[in-house]
């Protein structure tokens, strides 16, 4: 049982190394002043990706019944797809 | 007295089915709901603030400039640190480890202070700046989308107090941590959002 949960602890703490590293990532990509389609495409992939993450391994849904983690990654889809599609539109 | 139907007895046990793996989803069901329900009140509001941008594509772009990237992701590093020190409170208080989960708990209530403080000297340098909901459409965005999630961060702090109090009185065992878990779970759900946050108001561009 022990030892489960120190797995577990790795894991959480790789997840947690991967969150602040694509944070980072964020932070110098805002930095740099990049802009355009690829740039917000990329801010916008990296920052549902990190929420997904949130949610399956810190939340501990990953594990749950098909319909919680659905509704998440329906999030992940809608809410990121709506916010893409409004910032392609202005790119037009 | 009337036998009860096949029909019902398969509704029955579907029912209790569904109600029993409820209890899949990590802490009370009941909270899960709320969580449910402002995620989707953060996402409609998510998604407005991006079509209106796309109508004043300038105005947001130039306004964005004025915030404080960096700011936005200390407190994002700040949030993602505490969600990690309640992932480990969880898994101490699963193993009957109560003083370890209390410190835990503690370290991610202190990074909540951190990310309130940070946030209230933004707050104030834009009020200072003379700069209000009504000065244009991108602050109303940004100070209605930050002060809603700076009053969750408040909320998950008081309920992270009650929870550390009850954690250090040994309140909780590995057999009975459903309290611990419902408030991480809370906790995760103000990080999720502000990672959406984030990029979209304080980046994107």
């Amino acid at each position: 049982m022990k030892q489960i949960n120190s797995q577990s602890n790795i894991g959480a703490t790789v997840i947690w190394l991967i969150l602040v590293a694509l944070t980072l990532a964020t932070w110098r990509i805002g930095e740099a002043g990049m802009v355009g389609k690829s740039a917000m495409l990329l801010l916008l992939f990296i920052a549902m990706i990190k929420s997904q993450m949130v949610a399956n391994y810190f939340m501990a849904l990953r594990h749950t019944r098909l319909l919680w983690r659905g509704i998440m990654f329906g999030y992940f889809v809608i809410v990121g797809g709506l916010i893409a599609l409004a910032y392609l539109r202005s790119l037009v | 007295m009337e036998a009860p139907s096949p029909f019902i007895s398969l509704i029955e046990i579907s029912n209790y089915q569904s109600i029993t793996s409820k209890k899949n989803l990590p802490g009370d069901f009941a909270l899960w709901i709320f969580i449910f329900a402002e995620m989707l009140v953060f996402g409609v509001l998510f998604v407005a603030y991006a079509f209106t941008r796309a109508y004043h594509v300038e105005l947001f772009n130039e306004s964005q400039l004025t915030l404080s990237r960096t700011s936005g992701a200390i407190n994002t590093l700040v949030l993602i640190t505490s969600s990690y020190f309640m992932v480990n409170g969880v898994s101490a208080i699963k193993q009957g480890l109560s003083k370890q989960c209390g410190y835990w708990l503690i370290g991610a209530f202190l990074l909540g202070g951190i990310f309130i403080i940070i946030k209230i000297l933004e707050f104030h340098a834009k009020y200072a700046a003379d700069i209000s909901m009504s000065t244009n459409a991108f602050y109303m965005f940004y100070l209605s989308l930050t002060f809603f999630h700076f009053m969750h961060v408040l909320m998950g702090m008081i309920i992270l107090a009650f929870i550390i109090f009850k954690v250090l009185n040994d309140g909780y065992s590995a057999k009975d941590y459903v309290g611990v878990e419902t408030g991480a779970s809370f906790w995760h759900m103000v990080d999720f959002l502000w990672i959406i946050l984030f990029p979209l108001v304080y980046i994107i561009r």
